[in-house]
């Protein structure tokens, strides 16, 4: 298996992202498989970022901490990530006044780098270009050192610029004169284009969450912009016009969740999403929809807090948020997506679950789940049928009584059905209510109407798929468990660690709340080192397990720096444990 | 031309008791005696029914406070939400479904405090649906606070040496907001407040109804007779048309001696939020029709 990685840095605003969208699209168009995301600070334009772009002939799932090939724009991004090169890799830069920085010169020997330098700039005016063509010019050069075919990247960058012919003529031009430099001479990685060319697409997690919202028939949506999740509502809103969703940038996150719920009350499919400060303003109105047993879905796009805290990075530190937020006590469901896929699909799931148990269901996911691109197999239509659990058959409609709304019935969940359709209307009450939603303060009928809401947990939690073991169900020499992105760092430790004679097993959570238990136990039973592996300070699954199933973690792998885990960290902490 | 006699309220509303029938329950009522609320209640269901609505056709959202109270006592589909969150929740709820006729009730907490920032924003964007504000001058279930439009130096409960910052005019408020359906009336005259809540009931656009309600419990400072002895109806004054918001503003500033009800503002050529969807134009279905699993085909093209 050949995996490279490969940095491009520079300035924000230095158009990083469009230069690092035209490689990554070039490899998959060539057979790879492939996995970016971005580093950047939270403005617009300077400070440093950088794309990070691993590729393989196999199938990969997450990011390496070393680097072999360094693309550096300019001067922040030769010194920001030189030391993430690994000895004797790549250095390729356009920064004229690069002997001037001794420490620059120190670490190039200290770790033997090979360096390919072009006065770019110079040169991309010289072509007819301006300071962005830079990009162009240094995207030339690493193509040739990958040692791939200058046809396969031209074909990929004429059909980014198609809408622009003139820009298009100067950035092959550029791209030409990189690749053609002889300052390449000699610098080759050789790198082996895949026999075939799976059929995937190459897709980020917020696309894959609005994919499986449509999908799933969501037709309004509502929401207020917050990093990392402001990007969910740019993309609906950018297809409304294909979808015809109903789309409100809300005053703020309360209005963007009671719209929600109203539009959810009402009969439709509607969500919200937002990062963990949004939600607590939000809280409030799950615990209405715990009373009120209107489904509601909100999708957290978690950064490091508390606070502000760090609003372009990443972590999981909202879990326990998710499953405890809000006053008093109601059923809700947590579920966690890793990777384009699972957003898709557990979107879809979200819905089925609010709306057949009438509950709240809180979706997270992660700025490194969200903002990363995957190669991943094309998204399947109709793989999972819309299940509303509604009355609507005419005659059925008819017979209801307004009873039949909040009725207490063996699992908890009674009959749904829209307003407007049965002459049998329905109080939908946030006060204490009857089964009919007519108040009540009678000690009896509370108590039963408290555990015929709390009776879902149990029905749901039964419903619920299991998690999933990676790698051997049993025996392995040392396990993991986790939920959310970590499934990508591990998947990934596993199949390099094998290749070591090394065994790792995997426990991975998509349904976090309420949780299955005795999955768990089973995993401890048949493994004897077992280690919870989560981004937050807290461990906040491995104490909800603990707590559970009166088992102990060997040990706990967590991280809070706002990264995500990296394969190596993986790798490493096996080794050590 | 033949002489057509108009039939009054009263005789239109015994033609159709079976309609007005339906929004009564058994229900035992919690107001105090004397309530504004029974009154505005009373007049909901009159103008529902000369309006032709069935219980089928309307949702009432209702926000926290003493009219939330009588959200199980009114036949039809409710929604009984959370302080301040009336707005929002019924705004949501009629665009997902225009078809049904939103009416949204909240009181001076709802309205003029803690979802001040919902009305501005619902007036703005011109939702489908209506408003009724519920204006007592306190907070009335939580035993007679001070709100945003109890009169200054008034002694309420939180405030016991008299209120010292200036109360907000609602409907002077609402009227600077460029909305499209701006009206008073008194909880003291059925009469006017079901002739007001008819006009609001055929906006298609956000209807904003303002009630100067009483509260004998707590508001001993503006009682029945305060209002009686101040009311004016802005039908009397002849030149008056509702039309001109500069005009608007200067009837409806004056609230201690020529206290003025009515229809003081509408505009009815501007499109409600929804008809400005541009792309569901061509659409005859509304979202609540709308849902099953759309293709996503054609919008995975730009990654393969």
């Amino acid at each position: 298996m050949q995996r490279i990685s490969l940095k491009m840095a520079g300035e924000s605003g230095m158009g990083l992202l469009s230069t690092g969208q035209i490689l990554s699209r070039a490899m998959k168009k060539l057979g790879f498989y492939i996995v970016s995301d971005r580093e950047y600070p939270s403005l617009i334009k300077g400070g440093y970022s950088c794309m990070q772009i691993d590729f393989s002939d196999e199938k990969i799932h997450s990011l390496s901490t070393g680097t072999d090939v360094i693309v550096a724009f300019d001067r922040h991004g030769l010194l920001e990530y030189i030391d993430t090169l690994k000895d004797g890799g790549i250095l390729i830069h356009g920064y004229e006044r690069h002997n001037l920085i001794p420490a620059l010169k120190e670490k190039i020997e200290k770790k033997n780098l090979k360096v390919i330098y072009l006065p770019a700039r110079e040169l991309a005016f010289a072509l007819g270009g301006d300071e962005l063509m830079v990009n162009m010019i240094l995207l030339g050069i690493l193509w040739k050192v990958l040692g791939l075919d200058y046809t396969d990247l031209e074909a990929q960058v004429s059909i980014q610029f198609a809408s622009k012919p003139k820009l298009l003529e100067i950035d092959l031009k550029c791209i030409k004169a990189g690749y053609e430099a002889k300052e390449t001479d000699g610098v080759s990685m050789a790198v082996k284009k895949p026999a075939q060319v799976p059929d995937t697409i190459l897709i980020d997690g917020t696309r894959s969450i609005c994919l499986g919202a449509i999908q799933a028939g969501v037709r309004c949506f509502f929401a207020y912009p917050m990093s990392p999740a402001s990007g969910i509502l740019t993309y609906l809103a950018a297809k409304s016009h294909e979808t015809g969703m109903v789309i409100k940038q809300a005053e703020d996150e309360i209005t963007a969740i009671q719209m929600t719920i109203g539009a959810m009350f009402m009969g439709t499919r509607s969500f919200t999403s937002t990062s963990g400060g949004g939600y607590d303003l939000m809280t409030e109105t799950i615990s209405l929809s715990g009373m009120t047993e209107t489904p509601l879905v909100v999708v957290i796009g978690q950064r490091p807090g508390p606070a502000t805290g760090l609003p372009t990075w990443t972590c999981q530190g909202d879990l326990n948020l998710a499953m405890h937020s809000s006053h008093g006590e109601f059923p809700r469901v947590v579920i966690g997506c890793s990777d384009p896929t699972s957003s898709y699909e557990l979107m879809q799931h979200a819905f089925n679950i609010a709306e057949k148990y009438q509950v709240p269901v809180i979706v997270l996911t992660e700025k490194v789940v969200l903002e990363s691109h995957l190669t991943v197999a094309p998204f399947q239509e109709n793989l999972i049928p819309i299940e509303r659990g509604l009355v609507t058959d005419p005659a059925e409609l008819n017979a209801l009584t307004n009873s039949d709304r909040f009725k207490i019935t063996p699992d908890g969940v009674s009959k749904r059905w829209l307003p407007g359709t049965s002459p049998a209307y329905y109080y939908g009450n946030s006060d204490e209510h009857l089964e009919s939603g007519v108040l009540t303060e009678e000690a009896d009928t509370v108590k039963a109407m408290v555990e015929k809401r709390m009776k879902k947990t149990e029905t749901i939690q039964q419903a619920l798929p299991d998690p999933q073991i990676y790698g051997d169900e049993k025996g392995a020499d040392i396990s993991f468990v986790g939920w959310g992105s970590t499934k990508n760092a591990v998947l990934d430790a596993i199949n390099s660690a094998k290749n070591e004679g090394v065994k790792i097993n995997y426990l991975h959570y998509d349904y976090v709340y309420p949780l299955k238990k005795d999955a768990a136990v089973r995993f401890f039973e048949n493994n004897n080192n077992v280690h919870l592996v989560e981004g937050n300070f807290e461990g906040q699954l491995g104490k909800l397990i603990e707590h559970a199933t009166e088992k102990k973690f060997k040990g706990k792998y967590l991280k809070y720096n706002g990264r995500p885990f990296f394969v190596d960290d993986i790798l490493q902490y096996a080794k050590n444990n | 031309m033949p002489k057509t006699t108009k039939k009054s309220d009263t005789t239109l509303l015994g033609e159709k008791s079976g309609l007005y029938k339906l929004y009564e329950t058994d229900q035992v009522i919690t107001w105090c005696a004397g309530c504004g609320n029974y009154g505005i209640q009373n007049a909901l269901k009159r103008a529902l029914t000369l309006e032709n609505f069935d219980i089928k056709d309307v949702l009432f959202v209702f926000d926290i406070g003493c009219n939330g109270n009588g959200s199980d006592k009114i036949g039809g589909y409710t929604f009984h939400g959370l302080h301040g969150r009336t707005i929002p929740a019924a705004s949501g709820a009629s665009l997902a479904n225009p078809k049904l006729k939103v009416i949204s009730s909240g009181g001076d907490g709802a309205s003029m405090s803690e979802g001040i920032n919902h009305l501005v924003h619902a007036v703005r964007s011109n939702y489908p649906m209506m408003f009724i504000h519920h204006n007592n001058l306190n907070y009335a279930l939580t035993t007679g606070q001070a709100s945003a439009t109890t009169k200054r130096g008034f002694p309420m409960n939180s405030s016991p040496d008299g209120v010292i910052i200036d109360p907000i005019n609602p409907t002077e408020f609402v009227l600077n907001l460029n909305p499209t359906f701006v009206a008073r009336s008194f909880s003291g005259d059925i009469k006017h407040m079901t002739k007001i809540m008819r006009q609001a009931l055929k906006h298609k656009g956000f209807a904003y109804v303002e009630i100067l309600q009483v509260c004998p419990t707590y508001n001993k400072a503006t009682p029945q007779k305060w209002y009686l002895d101040r009311v004016k109806y802005l039908e009397d004054l002849k030149e008056y048309k509702p039309n001109n918001l500069e005009k608007a503003k200067k009837y409806s500033h004056d609230m201690e001696n020529e206290i003025y009800l009515g229809v003081f503002y509408k505009d009815e050529k501007q499109p409600n939020f929804y008809e400005r969807l541009e792309y569901r134009k061509n659409l005859q279905t509304s979202p609540v029709e709308e849902v099953q699993a759309y293709p996503i085909k054609e919008l995975l093209k730009e990654f393969t």
